[in-house]
């Protein structure tokens, strides 16, 4: 199948797919138990009220018509209006997506060379003193969550040497880029330590083959083998990680996000999960939707490319 | 002629172990030598040797003298080639290690091993078995080397890949490349080689001349080893078929690879055909392996559902399979006799102690000690572990017995072994084959599939000659 092919197949599917997470996502929420027109009415819980709340946000359609007129909006990035603030859903989304892209961005255009690097350094170097280095140090990196992380770093290089700024509160993270050095030490630092051990165990296996030895009888230059023949089929494993990895900064860490007081997505699902404003959390669910579908879409294109022989069944 | 490869006195250890000694043989230009011998004889260590390399704790001593560059053409082409890089990206690196025009290399290279140029665009696991094989001969031709040294050329290639394979290289001799040939595969060396060197236990039991050593070997060891005339087929009483199939018709994906095939498994059925004539299919349909298949697969006249997981105990025991790649069908990390008796147990209720001691035994008759079966599958060579799959699969009692393909890749000394073990079993036998000494040597009845179809079916004396065409 040749790779045109395949992506025009995974395209199709993915809408498909994204489709079906819409759905299911209106159709959860409203199976959630609570009226949000009882929650607003608040103190006052006036029929009359009550009603007319209803009335003025289309609570008292039917479920399908308000179905169908929200995934009719979908497509003009209309998604619906928010229940506290009666400001547009899409206004909440794009102010979160900036922080949360410019974060994740970031800790990709870091991840993968270091990560990268780390593993074929230590599979070329196989049991040395700095394979067993490198691999005790991501193992233990990978073993502290992020949360505690971010804590003692905060503690250490924010609070006690004040080096950085503690917390990202009130600024501009593109003008004032200290604030981003710590959260993205966190976001780093368990993400490095998967993926470099994946490029490890496939850089060995790759090192170990018969085309590899092919390769050597062949006269070709040792750097030429390693980076040119042996890496690509190294790297097939690791971008399913770095994958699974964009997704995860894309759906705004909301861990990162709270501790460091970042304005992204994570921190507006986290408002609007308190605030119970379903509408708020039906438009970020799709947004995860379709960054999920989106991310997967690509490594499973490059992963194609990359082991052409592999067909990823969709 | 001056001789272009002279190898004299060649000694090989690794753990005092000696793999080589005193090998010595010289060769010209244009000419062919074949190093004959059965897995572990030393061919591999001397064509390392040739290629000035060794494996991890070898010491080699000896002269070795080349006048001239050594390619290298690597068995199994598949597994050699680098499956994300496009075939002509390869050949460029390769010509830019040697003086001249880069291009003008990898064109010169092409024509000699005969590889289209348009394959250049493609990616190894696009091409055929035989294109994958010129491929790699057309890599070691890049810079015109004097000597190519090829390491069992032939392993695992169906009948035509084979013929096919042999046409290349005999046309590179022609150019005047010297071709050292490792091989166990005796009709490439009846086809190609000038001389032998018969190699046991890393010595040399004997070496002269192709045609002396062929029609009139002196030691019983080259005898054993060139020797390929079948003996007179065992015959065995008529009896009614213990398998029907009936209408079976299978698909893989959405093309038909089975057309509408019925048959009857009285004794010994050999299955022929060429590559993708849908052999293995009907092997895997009859043992439940396959289920995307229409038709009826009948055993003593009662019905045998399509799939395995659907099958009794006593139905999974009554057709049993032996698969063409022994390695594949053990679990790495047990030992061979646990697996081996596993069967017994699973299938046939036998106490677990009862059943290593029946598997011990049985083992111990094909010529595996316990000490060997003890280990697992990783230190047994591929024709042990061929042995033991053949008896795992005896163990249950089959009334019929599927063999896929399970003598190639095997040295013939290996093979007529395994065939002597064939010869003897209880049961019906289903021999899924493109060798065709086999199929005269074991078989009664022959089924001829082409393209899915039967299109011969008779008694193996009628009918092969007829099958022997087909597959040319």
């Amino acid at each position: 199948m040749s790779l045109a092919s395949y992506a025009a197949r995974r395209v199709a599917l993915g809408l498909v797919q994204v489709l079906a997470v819409v759905t299911l996502v209106f159709f959860l929420v409203q199976a959630l138990p609570g009226d949000a027109a009882v929650a607003l009415a608040g103190d006052n819980p006036d029929p009359a009220r009550i009603s007319a709340i209803r009335a003025a946000m289309g609570l008292d359609r039917s479920v399908s018509e308000r179905f169908v007129s929200w995934l009719a909006g979908l497509p003009r990035l209309d998604f619906g209006v928010s229940l506290v603030s009666g400001r547009p859903v899409a206004d909440f989304l794009f102010a979160g997506i900036g922080p949360t892209v410019v974060l994740a961005a970031l800790t990709l255009v870091l991840l993968v060379p270091i990560s990268v690097l780390a593993g074929v350094l230590a599979a070329l170097r196989e049991g040395s003193l700095l394979d067993r280095a490198l691999t005790s140090v991501s193992v233990a990196l990978h073993s502290i969550p992020e949360f505690a992380l971010a804590i003692v770093l905060i503690a250490v290089f924010g609070v006690q040497l004040a080096w950085l700024p503690p917390t990202a509160v009130g600024a501009d993270l593109l003008t004032q880029p200290a604030v981003l050095v710590l959260p993205l030490v966190v976001l780093l630092a368990r993400p490095i330590c998967s993926i470099s051990r994946l490029v490890r165990a496939g850089m060995l296996d790759a090192l170990a083959s018969d085309y590899v030895r092919h390769a050597r009888r062949l006269g070709l230059g040792e750097s030429r083998i390693r980076f040119a023949h042996a890496l690509p089929n190294a790297l097939a494993p690791a971008v399913q990680q770095v994958a699974r990895t964009t997704d995860w900064l894309l759906g705004g860490v909301i861990v990162v996000e709270a501790v460091f007081v970042i304005p992204g997505l994570g921190t507006v699902l986290v408002d609007a999960v308190a605030g119970r404003d379903l509408p708020v959390v039906q438009g970020l669910a799709v947004v995860f939707a379709v960054t999920t579908v989106a991310v997967n879409l690509v490594a499973d294109l490059v992963a194609f490319r990359l082991a052409p022989r592999a067909e990823v069944v969709a | 002629m001056s001789p272009v490869v002279h190898v004299e006195d060649l000694r090989a250890e690794a753990n005092k172990n000696v793999l080589l000694d005193g090998v010595s043989f010289a060769l010209s230009a244009g000419r062919v030598l074949a190093l004959v011998g059965a897995s572990g004889s030393g061919k591999t260590t001397t064509g390392l040797a040739l290629l000035g390399e060794r494996s991890p704790g070898v010491t080699v001593s000896g002269r070795v003298s080349l006048s001239g560059r050594v390619g290298f053409v690597p068995q199994q082409p598949a597994s050699a080639l680098n499956p994300v890089r496009r075939l002509g990206s390869v050949f460029r690196e390769i010509a830019a290690l040697h003086d001249g025009d880069p291009e003008d290399l990898v064109g010169t290279a092409l024509r000699r091993a005969r590889v289209p140029a348009d394959l250049l665009r493609r990616y190894p696991h696009q091409l055929s078995g035989g294109q994958q094989q010129r491929v790699v001969l057309a890599q070691a031709l890049v810079g015109d080397p004097a000597v190519l040294v090829a390491d069992e050329p032939t392993t695992g290639q169906d009948a035509l890949t084979r013929n096919e394979v042999v046409g290349e290289l005999a046309a590179v001799v022609a150019q005047g490349v010297a071709l050292v040939l490792l091989t166990h595969d005796v009709e490439v060396v009846r086809a190609l080689a000038d001389e032998i060197v018969v190699l046991r236990a890393g010595r040399v039991v004997e070496a002269g001349p192709a045609n002396e050593l062929l029609t009139d070997p002196r030691d019983d060891y080259t005898r054993a080893l060139l020797d390929t005339v079948p003996p007179a087929p065992t015959t065995t009483p008529e009896q009614a078929p213990r398998l029907r199939v009936r209408g079976l018709t299978a698909l893989y994906r959405n093309a038909t690879v089975l057309h509408d095939v019925e048959l009857e498994v009285g004794e010994r059925l050999a299955v022929v055909g060429r590559s993708g004539s849908g052999k293995t299919t009907l092997g895997r349909c009859l043992a439940g392996l396959h289920q995307q298949a229409s038709g009826e697969v009948l055993l003593h006249d009662r019905l045998l559902a399509r799939s395995l997981r659907r099958r009794s105990r006593a139905e999974l025991a009554a057709v049993q399979y032996v698969f063409q790649d022994a390695r594949g069908s053990f679990d790495e990390h047990r030992p061979v006799l646990d697996q081996v008796a596993r069967t017994a147990v699973r299938l046939r209720g036998v106490r677990p102690a009862d059943a290593r001691a029946a598997a011990l035994t049985a083992l111990n008759r094909v010529g595996l000690a316990q000490e060997t079966v003890l280990r697992r599958p990783r230190g047994l060579s591929g024709g042990e572990l061929q042995r033991a799959a053949l008896v795992r699969a005896l163990l249950a009692e089959p009334e019929v017995l599927v063999c896929d393909e399970i003598t190639s890749g095997l040295d013939a000394v290996t093979r007529a072994g395994l065939l002597d073990l064939l010869a003897g079993v209880p049961c019906a036998l289903v021999l899924i084959s493109h060798d065709l000494d086999v199929v005269a040597r074991l078989a009664d009845r022959v089924v001829v599939l082409h393209e899915g179809r039967v299109v011969a079916h008779g008694p193996v004396e009628t009918t092969l000659d007829g099958a022997e065409e087909r597959m040319k």
